[in-house]
């Protein structure tokens, strides 16, 4: 069943920031789905589903980028672990920690993308993609995964913390 | 005589005298009249206070009828109204979409019929998901005879070429990204260069021969010598010239012709040398689109 929901996730969600995400852009700029949806899953279900998830969609989401096969490949899976360690042992998932985090790992994203691309491509300015890229993304990325968040807050509360009581 | 005595006796005599006195009163002349209506004055006044009470009720009454009580009917009425608007507003937005989609196939169809190389019309349906590079996906791919390196072409100029050639989609890197790169040559003096993208979505006209006489406005086209274009299709516009010491080359900075935010259908070229007559130029330029220019010369 859980197999099941994933593979739904990753063929619903690549199409949807392929077809619909360009309506939502703002200055040019869109939220990464990928990302929102690998850092919402860190957060629920854990580091290894979100490496595995981050895996499919990373290649997914390379399969229809015009840059290189590998890219998100290699980022989405280590976005999600960074997620699911973050929320390993959280006691209450509060909206200024998932805020914060997405914003912190769509920055790191943003960031490796660029020397990524620095690296493989021709010379680009860090400023501008800082300016241009990054910090945008990053910002509309930690809103719209805040958003998503509240939305799966409805029907699932965040997992239980582990406490000395709970071995007992 | 029973006529007579019926009217001589009681209230019929009363009834008498008055029509007799209303009759001599009607047949009185106008100037005699005068005292009469005087007196009728201060009764009509009178009269007029509940008068103008039971009009104003009655105007009341009908408005309340008018707006309220007789307009069951309306509030339906009104409602298919709304919603006839609603479906002529659809149809409205539909028809001005068919007329412009119309325009942008027959501009399309007309290229296809002026370039003479097989070409393959497709749809845009998405861009790229990331925000990293800059392409768009098509909804024609390898079963329709597309593949890798094939150049993509609008009415307006070149749009970029296909780097991943799925059976069903492909993905173009449109020529304003860092990534592609395009020889071209400025249309009036015949110098050739690199053409790639820069990351403030414009393009770069690269390796121009130093002493080149190339000035803003000049109008870059395809060179044809690689990639999957014809030559001699538009790529954009020079707006701006960098000279920089040290450097064995000149470099311009080109406002491209096509708008790559409206993109919907394009062609793509699938084999830009099948034939061996070059045309000088396949179809007349657009008007380049409007950007910052400056000669910094």
């Amino acid at each position: 069943m859980k197999v099941a929901a994933y593979a739904v996730l990753v063929l619903l969600v690549i199409p949807i920031q392929i077809v619909l995400l360009d309506r939502l852009s703002i200055a040019g700029v869109r939220p990464d789905l990928a990302l929102v949806a690998v850092c919402l899953i860190g957060l629920y279900w854990g580091e290894v589903e979100a490496m595995l998830a981050g895996l499919a969609l990373g290649f997914a989401q390379d399969l229809f980028s015009g840059g290189a096969l590998w890219g998100n490949l290699c980022l989405k899976p280590i976005l999600g672990l960074m997620a699911g360690l973050a929320s390993r042992n959280l006691v209450n998932l509060s909206w200024v920690f998932a805020l914060v985090l997405m914003l912190g790992l769509s920055l790191f994203s943003g960031s490796v993308m660029y020397l990524l691309k620095s690296f493989t491509g021709p010379e680009a300015s860090f400023f501008l993609a800082a300016r241009g890229i990054i910090l945008p993304q990053a910002c509309y990325d930690a809103v719209f995964g805040l958003a998503a968040l509240k939305l799966i807050g409805l029907w699932k509360p965040h997992r239980a913390p582990l406490t000395a009581l709970t071995y007992e | 005589m029973i006529f007579l005595q019926s009217i001589a006796g009681g209230k019929r005599a009363v009834i008498l005298f008055l029509a007799l006195l209303i009759t001599a009163l009607l047949l009185l002349p106008e100037s005699r009249q005068e005292p009469l209506l005087a007196l009728g004055r201060h009764m009509a006044a009178a009269v007029s206070v509940p008068l103008h009470a039971i009009d104003t009720l009655n105007q009341q009454g009908e408005a309340l009828w008018t707006r309220y009580l007789a307009l069951q009917g309306t509030r339906a009425e009104n409602q298919t109204l709304r919603q006839e608007i609603a479906r002529l507003r659809q149809e409205n937005v539909r028809l001005r979409e068919t007329a412009a989609a119309s325009t942008r196939l027959r501009d399309l169809l007309e290229l296809k019929e002026r370039l003479p190389y097989p070409a393959v019309s497709a749809q845009v349906v998405g861009r790229d998901p990331s925000n990293w590079y800059r392409s768009i996906v098509v909804n024609k791919g390898a079963r329709d005879g597309l593949a890798v390196d094939m150049g993509v072409v609008t009415p307006a100029g070149i749009i970029g070429r296909i780097v991943k050639a799925y059976d069903r989609f492909a993905i173009v890197l449109l020529v304003i990204d860092p990534n592609n790169a395009v020889t071209g040559l400025v249309q009036r003096t015949r110098d050739e260069g690199i053409v790639e993208g820069t990351e403030r979505g414009l393009a770069r006209i690269k390796y121009l021969p130093l002493l080149s006489t190339v000035k803003v406005g000049d109008q870059v086209v395809t060179s044809g010598l690689a990639g999957g274009f014809p030559r001699g299709l538009p790529i954009g516009t020079i707006t701006k010239i960098e000279r920089r010491e040290a450097e064995l080359f000149l470099s311009a900075e080109i406002a491209p012709d096509s708008d790559f935010a409206k993109l919907e259908e394009v062609l793509v070229v699938t084999s830009p040398r099948e034939s061996a007559q070059l045309p000088p130029m396949p179809f007349p330029l657009q008007p380049p689109a409007k950007r910052d220019a400056g000669d910094t010369r």
